[in-house]
């Protein structure tokens, strides 16, 4: 090396031409033995032949400038050689019959065989034509490589591999000569026809077919696309389209929602496996969507109203499965068109299961099945509602409004269930849901009393044996249901009721418990919702704190005949019925304890007034009956009543009358406590007449015979828990009046903000902030309007449309 | 078969034959379409080449081959030694042809 690079640095260096690569055999020969070649190699004769032989033919073909002629006369070697293939090979294997079957059935059994294997027999020829021609075509591309390089790509031509797929599709898939192509897609759709018929198949020719068509794109002026995408796919499409069509149809007629739906999504999964395996997954989304299109699209309402087995059926037999199944695939239909059925479906079917729940309590009329307080376990059992009579505390009524509220939570929790298990906890499916809920709950003019009543009945202690978890999850529930409610303003005040009646006669089960549920009603409402309530507690944590100071008060003046215990509440807390003064005269025997404690409490406290509100008490108190003496326990009003007859000689007796003007009682205390003592359980004293109502000309007698095998009785007041017709209609007024305060006041709020407004955005603002508690009606507010008006907080301005707030 | 231990054969005009690593004539495009096994021409049978260049032309070809190889996987800045420094002028013309031959 050094040796000749010292030459070349000596100047002159002789470089000698490289040899022409002169053939020394001319062109024609050339091409002769080259085209001899090929034909080997499209004989799979290749390993007879000197690569570097022929591939030095091309070579020395295009530099000698015949790339033109080698370039064409290797196309038309190729067009002979698939004309050829497709004359031996696949025109023998065409199937009997062509592409002229429509979409229907193709016969089953044997015929179906034959015509599957026939199919398949005619895709491996075509198959394996192809295989023949790809192989041939990489070994002639392989030869002519120095062709592509330097006479293919520089004029702009197709290298010849792809010149070799192009010929492949113009004389064997579209063949002039054959008809290779419509044999081959009639073919191709009927094996896909016989699968779909429960026919098994070849999937592997077919996949490798459609592999073909995949690689071949047909010219540019037709799209440029693939064959398979150009001829096939549209024409499968259509069939598949007629096909599942026509199924759906037949299987409707069938007429099982659940079973339809199995088969709409063993069809789903089918079609898409078919498309991963022997088809494009290209073809995936447009095969799918037409499969909905036809299967789910049109049926939507048919497969949910479907009698004996549609929607509600399967909410009625909880078939999670299928309700699964059938959300999943109405989720699939495009617009969300399913999504949207099925949620008004879902509303209708709530809604109609609501109604029943709303009928089922108002015409219950079996046996009470709550056991409730003991003295009225022999109660009203005929008495309906509706019943004129005054203290009908029915148990029935009780227990029809506890199994109103125990049946929505069934239902809610029925459809908590399917909607986590079966809709996936879809959002939209639960707004749904709880619209229905909402309308069927408030279409109850009852329902705020009921859910109380529920809440009462769980928070009372000595019903059930429950466990704090058990009280807890009912307390939870109920809350769901509260948020249903559109009138809380009316449960807030039967709430009050309740928890009044639970705390005064100390018959909370736990305290714990009453907090949390007011904690709970505070989280949803407000602070301002549970104002109140909290005012409730207060009194009655200050009332025991104060029951030491008063024992102390007493140890330092003396003590009393009588133990005494005393409730102070505060009037604006508490419910209005149970605060409102009330006309009672106390017996003698109360009087001086009444009177120390009215002195303790003003030394304590100057300028309250206490009034004494004898219905809210108890008192224990020793009674001699002939037989022996008995401890009983009954209300400060009973107590009353009682001690009116300790004048009386036994054989006299007192008229009702009498004890009226006695004790100064308002008629329906009266004839409550009354009841309690000579109608009930323990009957301490005798009616006469007998009977259970008490009427005024009623003559009333102390029991020196009454006996009962246990020393300590209690005798509840009859307390209606459930109102009657008439206290409903207070109840109503009440709530009523409330809110046109609660109108007003918002009015002003308003306005008062706003100055200017008009009528209609007043109207909504107004609707607006009020529906936290209850929804006012258009006329409320109107009549509301026109009572600020007059009283001159607001003007109309001169365009009639707008108020002005006057300061 | 491990493609480190496969040689092939490669011949020149005037008769002097080089025992050459697969890997190295497959550096060549045309050697390495010669040499497909699938395709399965003579050459591939015989894994011999018959190479229509001068011994030392064809000896300089696989020399270049080596390199090729042993730098294929560097940075073109990287390297520091230049083949066109170890051409003969006197070959340049004859080894160009026989590279665009080979694909080289």
């Amino acid at each position: 090396m050094a040796m000749s690079m010292g030459a070349a640095r000596r100047g002159k260096p002789k470089i000698r031409p490289p040899k022409r690569p002169t053939s020394e055999t001319p062109i024609k020969d050339t091409w002769t033995k080259l085209a001899n070649a090929i034909r080997e190699i499209q004989n799979h004769n290749a390993s007879k032949l000197s690569y570097e032989e022929h591939y030095r033919y091309g070579y020395n073909m295009v530099l000698h400038k015949h790339g033109d002629q080698l370039y064409n006369g290797v196309k038309a070697l190729i067009a002979e050689y698939l004309d050829r293939l497709a004359e031996e090979k696949i025109v023998p294997t065409f199937p009997r019959s062509g592409g002229t079957r429509g979409a229907g059935k193709l016969g089953g059994g044997a015929e179906a065989i034959e015509r599957a294997l026939e199919g398949d027999r005619f895709l491996k020829a075509v198959k394996s034509a192809w295989e023949d021609h790809t192989g041939s075509m990489r070994k002639i591309r392989d030869i002519l490589k120095y062709m592509d390089k330097g006479y293919s790509f520089a004029n702009g031509l197709p290298l010849i591999y792809d010149v070799g797929l192009t010929l492949f599709l113009s004389h064997i898939i579209r063949s002039s000569k054959h008809p290779i192509h419509t044999h081959l897609i009639s073919t191709l759709l009927s094996q896909v026809q016989l699968e779909r018929d429960g026919e098994t198949i070849t999937r592997s020719t077919i996949r490798e077919c459609t592999d073909i068509l995949l690689r071949l794109n047909v010219p540019e002026r037709e799209g440029g696309k693939t064959v398979y995408v150009t001829d096939f796919e549209p024409e499968f499409l259509k069939r598949s389209a007629e096909f599942y069509g026509l199924e759906a149809i037949e299987e409707l007629e069938k007429g099982d929602a659940a079973q339809y739906l199995r088969r709409v999504e063993r069809r789903l999964a089918e079609e898409a496996d078919r498309t991963v395996h022997y088809l494009s997954t290209t073809t995936h989304p447009a095969l799918q969507e037409l499969l909905i299109a036809n299967l789910l699209t049109p049926h939507l309402q048919t497969i949910l109203d479907m009698p004996g087995s549609g929607l509600v059926v399967m909410l009625d037999s909880d078939r999670i499965a299928d309700l699964r199944r059938l959300y999943s695939l109405y989720l699939k239909v495009p617009r969300d068109a399913g999504k949207t059925s099925l949620r008004a479906a879902l509303r209708l079917d709530i809604e109609e299961r609501g109604k029943n729940v709303n009928e089922g309590s108002s015409i219950e009329a079996g046996p009470s099945t709550i056991d409730q307080d003991d003295d009225q376990a022999e109660g009203k059992g005929k008495g309906k509602e509706k019943e004129k009579v005054k203290s009908a505390p029915t148990n029935n009524a009780l227990s029809s409004a506890l199994k109103w509220v125990q049946d929505v939570l069934d239902l809610k929790d029925k459809f908590d269930n399917i909607l986590d298990s079966a809709f996936m906890g879809d959002k939209q499916v639960q707004v749904s849901i709880n619209e229905a809920f909402q309308s069927f709950i408030n279409a109850n003019p009852r329902a705020p009393e009921y859910l109380s009543l529920f809440i009462d009945e769980n928070l009372k202690k000595g019903t059930k044996a429950k466990s704090d978890s058990e009280i807890e999850s009912a307390l939870e529930k109920t809350i769901v249901l509260f948020r249903f409610l559109l009138d809380k303003d009316k449960f807030e005040r039967y709430y009050k009721n309740h928890l009044a009646r639970r705390l005064l006669y100390a018959r909370s089960a736990s305290d714990d418990s009453e907090k949390q549920m007011v904690t709970k009603l505070k989280m949803e409402m407000g602070f301002q919702f549970t104002q109140k309530l909290e005012g409730m507690f207060t009194d009655m944590r200050l009332s025991n704190e104060s029951a030491n100071t008063f024992r102390n008060y007493l140890n330092r003046h003396g003590a009393l005949p009588i133990d005494l215990s005393v409730n102070v509440l505060t009037a604006s807390y508490w419910p209005q019925p149970i605060v409102a003064t009330n006309t009672c005269t106390f017996p003698t025997a109360l009087q001086p304890a009444m009177e120390t404690f009215q002195r303790y409490y003003d030394s304590r406290h100057s300028g309250r007034r206490l009034t004494w509100q004898g219905n809210l008490g108890t008192a224990d108190v020793k009674v001699r009956f002939k037989n022996r003496s008995h401890d009983l326990n009954l209300s400060t009003h009973a107590l009353v009543v009682l001690l009116l007859f300790e004048d009386v000689k036994s054989g006299e007796n007192l008229s009702y009358p009498e004890i009226k003007s006695l004790t100064d009682l308002p008629d329906s205390d009266l004839i409550r406590t009354l009841q309690s003592l000579a109608c009930a359980k323990f009957r301490v004293l005798t009616k006469i007449p007998k009977g259970r109502d008490i009427n005024p000309n009623d003559k009333f007698e102390f029991n020196e015979n009454f006996t009962s095998p246990l020393a300590r009785i209690k005798i509840m007041q009859i307390a209606s828990k459930v109102e009657n017709s008439k206290e409903r209609e207070e109840t109503q007024e009440m709530v009523d009046e409330e809110r046109k305060h609660q109108v007003e006041a918002c009015i002003v709020r308003i306005m008062k903000d706003r100055k200017i407004m008009s009528h209609n955005d007043l109207i909504s603002e107004v609707a607006h902030q009020l529906s936290t508690r209850f929804s006012p009606s258009m006329s409320l507010i109107k009549k509301r309007i026109e009572g600020l008006i007059d009283r001159e907080y607001l003007e109309r301005t001169d365009d009639m449309g707008s108020y002005r707030y006057l300061a | 078969m491990s493609q480190e231990e496969d040689y092939v054969l490669l011949e020149s005009s005037d008769g002097y034959t080089f025992v050459v690593s697969r890997k190295i004539a497959e550096a060549s495009g045309t050697l390495k379409s010669m040499l497909d096994e699938e395709a399965n021409f003579e050459e591939a049978k015989n894994k011999t080449c018959k190479i229509q260049q001068r011994g030392v032309i064809l000896l300089k070809v696989i020399e270049y081959l080596a390199y090729k190889v042993q730098y294929a996987e560097f940075n073109a800045e990287d390297i520091k030694e230049d083949f066109s420094d170890r051409i003969d002028p006197y070959i340049a013309l004859e080894l160009l042809t026989a590279a665009d031959f080979l694909e080289a």
